[in-house]
Formats: structure tokens, C-alpha cells, sequence
């Protein structure tokens, strides 16, 4: 039932775009049509298990557990990185559930600073749950409102197709220095999810551009494969080693992927005839 | 209709240039008309410049942008570089030569299908010009320490740059295993041609730092002579620098020569030192102007050395002041070089440029040289003219900050070589030459 409606909603939104011309590869628009009610599914699976995990973070900032609170910041984020190029979609809430202290003018002191990276620099900067109910309240109320907008969506395909990309252009940027989780240092666990994110996307589609460019194929998962070989050098029990942890040679290493990455991806739309 | 309209502007053609007085007349005054607009011009017109088509080659036995004399722009871009096997390291020297050589010759890059990203940034337009520019790569110690099979070919005299007596060296503008020197004649063709390299490859080499900065330009003299650039301490910066033009001078100075302590695939090469020196340029400029060239050895506005002499070409003799009462033995020019049969040895081949890069944190310029320097022996040139001049006064008005120590390999011979190739066949890497 559910995935029956997704369909038609992402038939009306192909339907919706005037036809693409093929750029090389014959791909005919309705081939995207799986691939993307698919993807719906993720993205709905994510923002489901966001609210969920986002509950229970919160109510231990509520309860004014530290120590629980803490363990579960980096773990809570990756659905949310994990869907970013969607999440993304309604910056209102993007702003108010991941904006980072240099986002805003005062910077830690801001008003508007909220969301994750607000309460992250109470536990972890100020090592303390103080004064953070109203901004716990006030990320569990986004991230409920995003579900429910996900929800209403119709996927546009050119940003799903090109989530992929964006995904790594987001690291390359202001990940790959460490400084989205400057006071956790769970900067990995984020690497993780926008790794995985994209890499959904690309299977997604794989088989449309196999047919026409196996080498890019092969290309592309193989630098995948290096970004989780590395990361999983860095693999604890429960989770992820800190950013620091992070050797120089393995940092290079990752950049070098994350740059590769966006350079392939951003040729993924335009191999599928998407403009 | 686009028959009528092709009718139509035929027909103003016709008129336009129709015979008769009339015709004519009217072409000329449009003619003029169009040039006087042209003159006045829009304020976002482009700058114009007739130096666009100026080229260097990148083939010969050296790389190019070392004895070529500085243009207005210089940059120095240093990676961390990922390839490691013979296979990855041959790639990335092929793929930088290849890119090298179309940055450097200028031309049109390739048409893809619009859905897709473009094949060049397009910041110069669709037609790149050469612009003058050079590329110059260098490889640091680490490009052969990180690599077991290229360990042992490592230049004998190469290192990991140390800090000097004076230096505050920030680990983020250090080292790096490559540094391109990127220099043309405006600081965009630098930047389009750093944008070139780092899109073609993003999976061999990452970005760790890079040093942009200038020359300042000109006029041309009526009598066809040069004159030295000034640095940001307003002093002419190269006046002592050995003649370019001299082959068998470079052979001495600046060229890894053939025989000798350096392993074969080094000939034709040479030895790079970078620093990035901080210039506290407030504070020089509070300071008199006698002592300002007490400190540096030579006049400011000619750039002629103490005790007679008019312009910068004038050699000081210092076997005539051995008390340093015209030259104080520790001006900059005096430490920097005795002048001696001996000091001949010390002889480095200055390249700098000025930098200027903000604010710093107690609101003063943060300016001041990318110094960069050739020569046959890094021991001998740069690191024993440093150590010379440890603890010159000059020094409280400068602090070496960043840069590093590289080596240049020699340049490829034809377009079917690149940089590079001498050292994978010296480390037994089986290289085949491509036309």
C-alpha cells in the first residue's frame, strides 16, 4: 500500500519534469521510477528511526543524564547525514536541527544557534545538561516536523540522482577538518552515514549505468570500498574512535576519496540524462 | 520570417555600405562613433593586456619557471600525495605533465554533452591563454621516505626543511611530498591552471597549503634596461642574483650537474627552497630610513650598496671595509653573501614573490616574501646562506613562518616525456615513452 503510493508519487514528479534529453546514456525516465520510489523508502526509514533515536536522546538531556546523553550524540546524527540531501530540502529546519556555531554571528551565544551541534556543545564543551530542556524540546519538535514533511514528498529525481554528489560535496567542505562535531569529536560517525547515504543512492541507479559505463562503475565502488576499509580501521564496540584518532595518512586518504567521489557523482545526472 | 529577416539586414548592409558619398560617409561616422564608445569603456570591461600570448616551453633538459625571469604572479601549491605503487606515482607524472603542457600552450579544452560538468572551470573563457605561465613540480623529502622503492634514489642532499634560529613555522604551511610553483603574468591564470590540476587529480594528490603573491609591475625603461622588483620592506629584492642568462653560470649554481654525489636521474635538476617570511611591515615602517638600510646593507631608493656606487648593479668591495664601518658586517646583503672566491659555492638563484594575506589577530598586515630559491646543493645554497644569516637585525622585522625544502627534476625532453619519468627508471620501474 505504502509503496504503491510512493509510486505514483514519484511517477507524477518525472512526469511533472519536462522529459530529460539523454545526455550519453540511453536511460529511459521510467527506469528511474523504481530507483527512486526506492530511495523513498530509505529517506522515510531514516527520518522514522531519526525521530525514534532523536526521543531518546533527548529525554536523557531532559533527565539531565550526561554520560547517557553523550553516548548516544553520535549514533542519533547518522540518520539525519545519513538523508541530508533531502533533510536539506526545507533549510528552516536544516538551519534549526544542524547549523554549526559559525553559522551564526555570536556563534555559541547566538539565540539561534539550536539544534544538535547546540546541545553537543553543552555535553560535551560545557560538560553539562544545563539550560539545555528548551533546545532538546525544540530539536525533537523538527525533527518530527521533517518526518512528517518527508513524508508528503514527492522526490524530485534530479535531487535524489544528485544527493549523491552533494553527500561528498558536504564532506569535502566541512567535514573532512573535523570541525561539524568540534566538541564531540564524533566527526567519523558522520563520515560513516554521508558515506553510506551516498553509496545508496549510487546502488540505486547502478544497474541504469552499468549498462553504458561499467569502468565508472567499478571506479566508484572502488573508492566506496576504500572509504570503508578505512573507516572501519577506526571501528569500536559501539560505535566510532574520535576524530583525533584520525592519522594524517588516513585523513589524505579519505579526502582523496571524498574529492574523487564528488568529481565521479557529479557526472551521475547527466549519465542518466537528468539535468 | 527568417528569410524576410536575413532580406532585411541585407538590405541595411546595402546601405550601410552602399556606394556612393553618402555610404561612406555614413560608415565612417559610425565607424568613429563606435570607437569613441569603445575608449570610454564600461567599468566592469575587462583589464586589457597584450601579454596574453606570451608562451614558455615546458620541454628541454630543465623545468621551466626556474631561470625564466619572474612574471607579475606567483603561487606555490604543496599536496600530500596519495600514489604510492611505481603504477600510481607514473599516473600522477604523466597526468601533471600532460596537463602542464595544455595549461602552458594554451588551447581549447574539450565540448562535453551540458549535463554534464564542464571540462574546464572557464574562468579565462573558452579559449585559454598561455599568459606566460610556468608550472614547476617539485618533489619533498617525504615523497620518497613515504615510498620504500624510491627511498633509495632520494636526492643526496634533500631534507625535510628544519627550523631556523628565527623561525616560528606553523605545521599547516610546511612541507608537503609535491609543490607545484605556479607563476604568469596575472594571478588568475595561476588559479585557473591550480582548479586544472586539482580536477584531474582528486585521487592522487590533496591540497595541504599554497602561498599566492605578486611582483610589483614596471614601466618599461626607454633605454631597454631592468631593474630589480621591490619587496614589501620597499628594497629591491634580487639585485645580486646571478645572471639567468649565463648557461655555464647556472651549470654552477643552479643545475644538479652530472657528476658527483647525486644519483644520475637528478641531472638537470635542482634544488628548491620555499619560505614563507612574514614581514612586520608596520613597524619597518616606523623605523628611520638610515637604519632601514644600515640593517639591509644597500640604499633604498637606488638599491646601490654603501660607499659610493648608484645603482644596485654596483658591487660592494668589503676586503676595503673589514671593520663593516660602510657595510655593517651584519647587514642583510653582507651575511647574505661575503663576496669571496670562497662564498662563490653559497650562490643561490632567487625567485620570490610579495604575498599579502589579512589580518592578524593583534590587527596588523599579514604580509611579507614567498621567498623561493635554486639551486645545484641545498647545503651549500640555501641552508648555509640561512645560517649565515641567523641572527641578522633584520630579524626582528621578519619571521619565517612556513615553506619548505623540494627537489625540481629535470624537464621532459619532448611531449612523448614527462617529469618525473628519469626517476621511476632510475628506481627500475619499467617506463614506456608514448608519441
Amino acid at each position: 500500500m505504502k509503496l504503491k503510493l510512493v509510486l505514483s508519487a514519484s511517477l507524477l514528479a518525472l512526469a511533472a519534469a519536462a522529459l530529460p534529453r539523454m545526455a550519453n546514456a540511453e536511460v529511459a525516465p521510467l527506469d528511474l521510477v523504481q530507483p527512486i520510489a526506492d530511495y523513498k523508502i530509505y529517506v522515510s526509514e531514516h527520518a522514522e528511526k531519526l525521530v525514534a533515536d532523536t526521543k531518546v536522546f533527548t529525554d536523557a538531556v531532559k533527565a539531565g543524564d550526561v554520560d547517557k546523553a553523550k553516548s548516544l550524540f553520535g549514533s542519533t546524527r547518522m540518520s539525519y547525514e545519513a538523508i541530508e540531501p533531502i533533510a536539506e530540502l526545507f533549510s528552516d529546519l536544516d538551519g534549526s536541527i544542524d547549523s554549526r556555531a559559525d553559522d551564526h554571528e555570536k556563534a555559541e551565544k547566538d539565540p539561534e544557534f539550536t539544534g544538535f551541534h547546540r546541545i553537543e556543545y553543552g555535553l560535551f564543551s560545557e560538560n553539562s545538561t544545563k539550560d539545555l530542556g528548551p533546545f532538546a524540546d525544540k530539536l525533537m519538535a523538527d525533527v518530527t516536523e521533517l518526518n512528517k514533511r518527508i513524508t508528503d514528498l514527492t522526490l524530485p529525481p534530479e535531487k535524489v540522482v544528485g544527493g549523491a554528489a552533494v553527500l561528498m560535496e558536504e564532506v569535502a567542505a566541512t567535514k573532512i577538518s573535523g570541525e561539524e562535531d568540534r566538541y564531540s569529536h564524533t566527526d567519523l560517525w558522520d563520515f560513516k552515514a554521508n558515506f553510506d547515504g551516498s553509496r545508496k543512492i549510487f546502488d540505486l541507479v547502478r544497474p541504469l549505468v552499468e549498462k553504458e559505463d561499467s569502468a565508472f562503475v567499478t571506479k566508484v565502488s572502488g573508492n566506496f570500498d576504500k572509504v570503508d576499509t578505512t573507516l572501519a580501521k577506526y571501528k569500536t564496540a559501539d560505535g566510532y574512535e574520535l576524530y583525533d584518532k584520525l592519522t594524517e595518512d588516513d585523513r589524505a586518504v579519505l579526502a582523496a576519496a571524498v574529492n574523487t567521489l564528488a568529481e565521479d557523482l557529479s557526472t551521475l545526472r547527466g549519465k542518466l540524462g537528468l539535468n | 520570417m527568417t528569410t524576410n529577416d536575413n532580406k532585411l539586414v541585407t538590405t541595411r548592409r546595402n546601405v550601410l555600405f552602399g556606394v556612393g558619398a553618402a555610404g561612406s560617409a555614413l560608415t565612417t561616422g559610425l565607424t568613429t562613433a563606435r570607437a569613441a564608445e569603445k575608449q570610454g569603456g564600461q567599468v566592469t570591461d575587462a583589464p586589457v593586456s597584450d601579454k596574453t600570448q606570451e608562451r614558455q616551453s615546458f620541454y628541454g633538459l630543465h623545468q621551466a619557471g626556474i631561470v625564466t625571469p619572474r612574471p607579475a604572479a606567483g603561487m606555490i601549491a604543496s599536496f600530500h600525495v596519495l600514489a604510492k605503487t611505481p603504477a600510481d606515482v607514473e599516473r600522477l607524472f604523466r597526468t601533471l605533465s600532460s596537463r602542464i603542457a595544455f595549461l602552458m600552450q594554451g588551447g581549447t579544452p574539450p565540448e562535453l554533452d551540458d549535463k554534464l560538468p564542464p571540462a574546464d572551470s572557464g574562468l579565462l573563457g573558452p579559449v585559454i591563454p598561455p599568459d606566460n605561465l610556468t608550472i614547476t613540480v617539485s618533489l619533498g623529502s617525504s615523497f620518497f621516505d613515504d615510498r620504500y622503492w624510491l627511498a633509495p634514489h632520494k636526492p643526496a642532499r634533500l631534507s625535510r626543511m628544519k627550523a631556523f634560529r628565527n623561525d616560528a613555522l606553523d605545521a599547516d604551511l610546511c612541507h608537503g611530498d609535491l609543490a607545484l610553483q605556479i607563476s604568469s603574468n596575472t594571478p588568475d591564470t595561476n588559479i585557473h591552471a591550480l582548479r586544472d590540476v586539482l580536477k584531474n587529480l582528486p585521487d592522487l594528490m590533496v591540497l595541504r597549503w599554497k602561498q599566492e603573491g605578486s611582483v610589483p609591475v614596471l614601466p618599461p625603461k626607454p633605454d631597454g634596461t631592468h631593474e630589480s622588483a621591490r619587496n614589501f620592506l620597499g628594497f629591491r629584492d634580487g639585485s645580486a642574483n646571478p645572471d639567468a642568462n649565463n648557461a655555464a653560470l647556472m651549470d654552477k649554481i643552479v643545475w644538479v650537474p652530472e657528476n658527483g654525489a647525486e644519483p644520475a636521474w637528478t641531472r638537470g635538476g635542482s634544488y628548491q627552497a620555499v619560505r614563507i617570511i612574514r614581514n612586520f611591515v608596520e613597524r619597518w615602517d616606523r623605523t628611520p630610513l638610515g637604519e632601514q638600510e644600515r640593517i639591509i646593507g644597500r640604499k633604498k631608493a637606488t638599491g646601490a650598496p654603501h660607499g659610493g656606487g648608484s645603482t644596485e648593479h654596483d658591487v660592494p668591495d668589503y676586503s676595503k671595509d673589514p671593520e663593516g664601518t660602510i657595510t655593517p658586517l651584519d647587514a642583510h646583503i653582507r651575511l647574505a653573501n661575503f663576496r669571496t672566491q670562497a662564498s662563490e659555492a653559497n650562490l643561490i638563484l632567487r625567485r620570490p614573490f610579495n604575498y599579502s594575506n589579512g589580518v592578524s589577530k593583534s590587527g596588523q598586515l599579514e604580509q611579507g616574501l614567498l621567498f623561493i630559491c635554486y639551486q645545484a646543493d641545498l647545503e651549500k645554497g640555501f641552508i648555509t646562506v640561512q645560517r649565515q644569516l641567523d641572527g641578522e637585525p633584520l630579524e626582528e622585522y621578519i619571521k619565517p613562518i612556513g615553506g619548505g625544502f623540494f627537489f625540481t627534476p629535470p624537464g621532459p625532453q619532448d611531449e612523448s616525456d614527462f617529469v618525473g619519468r628519469t626517476l621511476l627508471e632510475a628506481a627500475g620501474h619499467d617506463v614506456v615513452r608514448k608519441s
